[in-house]
């Protein structure tokens, strides 16, 4: 899975693609991601992208937006403090000791020497344990076969078949030509920041570090590869 | 299948009599709708197999649904089967050994069942070899699988040891040219004895691992307790001792086996007792989730209060409390119909049990926030959802039927051609 199609980047003007280069990393990287939520607007352009890059059939996300408090992009009533409002995009976060990686049965599921949890859809017998044991919720299963607003497949990756289950790759058909996942690139507020987890004095282990990056559920030890960092507004909207 | 066809060659003179007593109708009417069952569960399997699971009531949000479910309940059937009959024949209960032939065989027939409902649950069903071909070590699904499989090899020979010397006096090539000689007989003896040893761990083992599954998962708060294992086999103690208990008395009625009501009382006591131990382990696990009054208790709290509040009344109320009063009042335990009929009502409230622990586990996600989880399939309704109330479907209960009635189909055959009852007993 996730061979590339035609080179995704190859069609990006100069500027573009200077945007979206990943920067200095390890001798031996380990793939990462920061969520700023202080900075996410919950515009959701992220997880459309992410659609169109990977091909996501209609009904599933791979990328989406929670919004903190009980609806959906509705302020949320925190005692001593007042309405607040936060947004938490939530995709695969490529865990260190990942339990969909133990329960998969074929070793359909399994880790890449560079941290990121991958997906091989010829090997799936599509039974979902790893949705069972995938404490976030990210996993989409092709229930029927995947049906698409368009007959054309316009993302950059191979589209996956009826019966496997499917989920975010951050985008390795990208990192593959040095670009960071599409999500990252497009994100209107700069609230994603990808980079090398290994490099300690790199953005992410900075940023992890000096914003007090939180993992999501960490009480579940998965030892995630994407952090979030904590609104810091305190002030009533 | 002559067999079925010709049920007089050297039979036992109370299966023939009985033939000619129910006359031969009865059974063929049986056999010609069990197959024609199989038939509507294949074509539902070919139908889900083209289209996809899309067709049954799971989704992202409820992953796993009826198949799994009765996977579940039937190795639980399976393992409890076993036990009851290892266990009589460990610890020496002479009493129990009418019933130990049909124990055995349904124990062997529920493993099957239970394994062949693992094949409509998996998206890509022309692939299972590949769970042969790269199994991977630290997947609960292989441990169990494996287990499944030493097991069912176990149980398919604990029943030929059992039919083996008829079968031999028979002249059946099926006796796999075994004899009946003091010799060959003591040494059966022997290895009835050593096979007992091994069927109870395995059967321990069985439905232990299959707790696993579950249990092991910290993505499932309603699962993940040291409770599920214990609590697995206490399940599977009532079920599989109720589904004997059941079949006992059925096959009586036929005139295939024979036994006191002394026995039926016995076995009911046993029943109450295991019952009393499931309704010990769901207490115990309920208060340990609830005491804390954490926000972990949510799970456990919603089947109390919530939208599942029905399911857990029956379970416990009708599943558990109702068949334990009518097996503690002697009366109605010496009589064998309300035996039966708390068989009926414990079997039931096991499934409903096992109901809960998949809806109640898998509906809600873990991380609740709005908008939810994707649904998973295009469709006119919401994408997204943060509770998923599931339904199997016509084509999921189609699939079920077939295959039960296979196990049915298997059942009646087996106990049709071997003899139920071993020689001695009567
Ligand atoms: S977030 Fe879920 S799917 Fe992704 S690696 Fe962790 S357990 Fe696996
Ligand atoms: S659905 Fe596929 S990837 Fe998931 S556990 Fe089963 S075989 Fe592995």
């Amino acid at each position: 899975m996730a061979d590339p199609k035609v080179s995704p980047v190859e069609a990006l003007s100069p500027a573009s693609r200077a945007w979206g280069e990943i920067g200095p990393r390890s001798d031996k990287p380990h793939w990462g991601m920061v969520v700023d939520q202080e900075r996410c607007i919950g515009c959701w352009s992220c997880a459309i992208i992410c659609k169109s890059e990977n091909d996501v059939p209609l009904g599933m996300w791979w990328n989406r937006i929670l919004t903190e408090g009980d609806g959906l992009d509705q302020p949320e009533d925190v005692r001593g403090v007042g309405l607040e409002m936060a947004w938490l995009p939530l995709a695969c976060q490529h865990c260190e000791n990942a339990p969909c990686v133990k329960v998969c049965p074929v070793g359909a599921t399994y880790h890449r020497s560079d941290g990121l949890v991958m997906q091989d859809t010829d090997r799936c017998i599509g039974c979902r344990y790893c949705m069972i044991a995938c404490p976030y919720g990210v996993r989409n299963f092709n229930w029927g076969v995947p049906s698409r607003p368009t007959p054309h497949e316009t993302g950059m990756v191979q589209a996956r078949p009826l019966g496997t289950v499917e989920k975010c790759t951050m985008c390795v058909q990208r990192l593959a030509e040095d670009q960071v996942p599409s999500c990252v690139w497009s994100c209107p507020a700069g609230a994603r920041i990808f980079g090398d987890l290994n490099d300690a004095g790199g953005r992410v282990a900075t940023l992890i570090r000096e914003r007090e990056g939180y993992e999501l559920l960490e009480e579940a030890g998965t030892k995630p590869s994407v952090r979030y960092l904590p609104p810091r507004r305190r002030t009533p909207l | 299948m002559s067999a079925v066809t010709s049920p007089a060659a050297g039979r036992p003179s109370l299966a023939s009599r009985a033939a000619v007593r129910h006359g031969r109708a009865p059974l063929v009417a049986w056999l010609a709708l069990l197959l024609a069952l199989m038939g509507i569960g294949a074509a539902a399997f070919v139908y889900q197999f083209s289209t996809g699971l899309i067709v049954t009531g799971m989704r992202n949000t409820v992953m796993w649904g009826q198949y799994i479910l009765f996977f579940m309940f039937f190795v639980g059937l399976s393992a409890g089967g076993l036990i009851v009959a290892s266990a009589g024949r460990l610890f020496g209960v002479k009493a129990f050994k009418p019933i130990t032939r049909l124990a055995v065989l349904e124990a062997t027939v529920a493993v099957i069942l239970a394994a062949t409902f693992i094949l409509p649950d998996l998206g890509r069903p022309e692939r299972i070899l590949n769970i042969v071909l790269n199994p991977n070590p630290t997947s609960p699904m292989i441990w169990d699988i494996t287990i499944v499989m030493v097991y069912l090899a176990m149980s398919a020979f604990y029943v030929w040891l059992y039919a083996r010397a008829d079968l031999a006096r028979r002249g059946s090539w099926l006796a796999l040219g075994t004899g009946t000689s003091p010799r060959t007989m003591a040494r059966e003896e022997r290895v009835k004895s050593a096979m007992a040893w091994i069927a109870l761990p395995a059967a321990v083992m069985l439905h232990t691992i299959t707790a696993w599954i579950f249990g092991l998962q910290i993505s499932r708060g309603f699962w993940y307790t040291s409770i599920m294992a214990p609590m697995f086999i206490a399940s599977a103690l009532v079920s599989g001792l109720g589904l004997v208990i059941l079949i006992a008395l059925v096959l009586r009625r036929l005139g295939r086996v024979h036994f006191q009501n002394d026995l039926v009382a016995m076995l009911g006591g046993l029943l109450a007792v295991f019952i009393a131990v499931e309704a010990f382990l769901l207490m115990a696990e309920y208060l340990t989730a609830l005491y804390p009054g954490a926000p972990e208790a949510a799970a456990a709290g919603r089947m109390l209060s919530g939208p599942y509040m029905p399911l857990f009344i029956a379970e416990v109320v009708g599943g558990l409390a109702l068949p334990f009063l009518l097996l503690a009042i002697r009366p109605l335990r010496r009589d064998p119909r309300w035996v039966g009929v708390a068989a009926a009502i414990a079997i039931v409230g096991i499934f409903v049990h096992r109901l809960n622990l998949i809806l109640n586990g898998l509906s809600y996600p873990n991380i609740e926030l709005p908008p939810g989880l994707p649904v998973g399939v295009a469709q006119a309704g919401p994408s997204f959802l943060q509770s998923h109330w599931y339904v199997p479907t016509i084509v999921e209960w189609a699939i079920v039927v077939g295959v039960l009635a296979f196990g049915a189909l298997l059942f009646t055959i087996a106990a049709w051609y071997l003899p139920m009852q071993e020689p001695d007993a009567h």
